[in-house]
């Protein structure tokens, strides 16, 4: 075997997937060495200390523990993660909230081929391997306003810790996040999109264009304008107005 | 030598690509059809009848890609549906619904079956 071959590990506790994955490699892929497979989390993290993988393809939810619970255990990353997971996991969103890779089950050739191919790029690349290690300790932390978001940027990854944002503004593909410490970042995402990113973690859409942190409203007197620490002044939409008099009260009450 | 696919459930376009025209392939994923379905009926049945919402979510969660490979019909979205609202919705609807991809599944089943019996 030539050096350029990807040591690959899958770990799933789904035959049928593991079969899968397996072939599609095998078939589709010559550049990927399958060094094993592996049925728990438990044989997983033995595999992993055993034959060093450069990739593993790591199921979100086992039998035995999940995911993200094996690498828990990792004293050391030193591998890169694809996560495979069924539509509609609750941890599709922690994994997009680290802009960490994913294949949905039952694992789409096209998708694969760009995920091997994403991971090709970014191989000697650091920072990946460092979202992981951000995306655990965010599940470690019960205060959502100290987990950090991680977006890919043209720059590379732009890293922020939730409580730090005050507001975004959406420019039709594109989003300005405005900070605590005064600056505006450009995000090739749609506010759609952080929208969702951001959903249940303290932020509400009040307008087609802005998206505000309640931690840094500083008054809102149920009209139309919202009064941010920033000292700018954020529209509520008409059309939205009663739905976030009812957010804004509710989420002051935990608040105080 | 083509397969012979009698099948009235199954739509096994998937399956047919992935194996590249090796039947060798495509009897390994019909056998393992036959051998993990029925188990996983099993204990969703037995998780139905101990009204363990949680556990039907984990079976059916499990089950959903290698059904969707298997391109059983109409079977995604009722999944779908309780993997979303395993917590709330009413016992007797969960019951039905589980009950019809209970139907759907025994007749995979017996498309498999007939598949091997012709075939293999």
């Amino acid at each position: 075997m030539t050096s350029e071959k990807i040591n690959c590990l899958i770990i799933d506790d789904d035959p049928f997937i593991r079969e899968l994955l397996q072939d599609k490699l095998n078939q589709y892929f010559p550049e990927v060495h399958l060094l094993s497979t592996a049925c728990s989390g438990r044989e997983g993290l033995q595999k992993i200390a055993s034959l060093q993988p450069e990739l593993i393809f790591l199921d979100v939810e086992m039998a035995d523990m999940t995911g993200f619970e094996m690498l828990a255990q990792l004293s050391d990353i030193t591998f890169q993660t694809i996560f495979i997971t069924s539509y509609s996991h609750y941890a599709i969103k922690a994994i997009r909230f680290n802009a960490l890779d994913y294949l949905l089950k039952p694992l789409d050739l096209g998708e694969l081929k760009k995920a091997i191919n994403r991971y090709k790029k970014h191989i000697n690349i650091r920072p990946h391997k460092e979202n992981l290690v951000l995306a655990l300790r965010n599940m470690s932390i019960k205060n959502i306003a100290d987990h950090m978001l991680i977006l890919k940027t043209q720059d590379g990854d732009l890293k922020l810790v939730i409580k730090d944002i005050i507001h975004i503004e959406g420019d039709r593909n594109y989003s300005y996040i405005y900070l605590k410490n005064g600056s505006k970042k450009l995000v090739s995402k749609t506010l759609s999109d952080l929208e969702e990113l951001l959903d249940s973690k303290g932020f509400y859409r009040c307008h087609r264009s802005h998206i505000l942190n309640r931690e840094h409203i500083i008054n809102y007197s149920k009209g139309t304008i919202v009064e941010l620490s920033n000292t700018i002044n954020v529209p509520v939409s008409r059309r939205k107005k009663k739905q976030f008099s009812e957010w804004y009260e509710n989420n002051r009450i935990k608040n105080s | 030598m083509d397969i012979d696919w009698a099948t009235t459930i199954i739509n096994p376009k998937e399956l047919i690509h992935i194996s590249r025209g090796d039947h060798k392939v495509i009897y390994k994923y019909l056998i393992q059809f036959k051998e993990l379905i029925p188990q996983r009926i099993d204990s969703l049945e037995k998780s139905l009848e101990a009204g363990n919402r949680k556990s039907v979510r984990q079976i059916l969660h499990q089950m959903s890609p290698q059904l969707q490979f298997f391109g059983i019909k109409n079977i995604v979205s009722p999944i779908r549906r309780l993997e979303h609202e395993y917590e709330t919705i009413p016992m007797v609807e969960l019951n039905t619904l589980v009950d019809s991809i209970l139907i759907k599944l025994n007749l995979a089943i017996e498309d498999v079956d007939l598949t091997l019996k012709k075939n293999f």
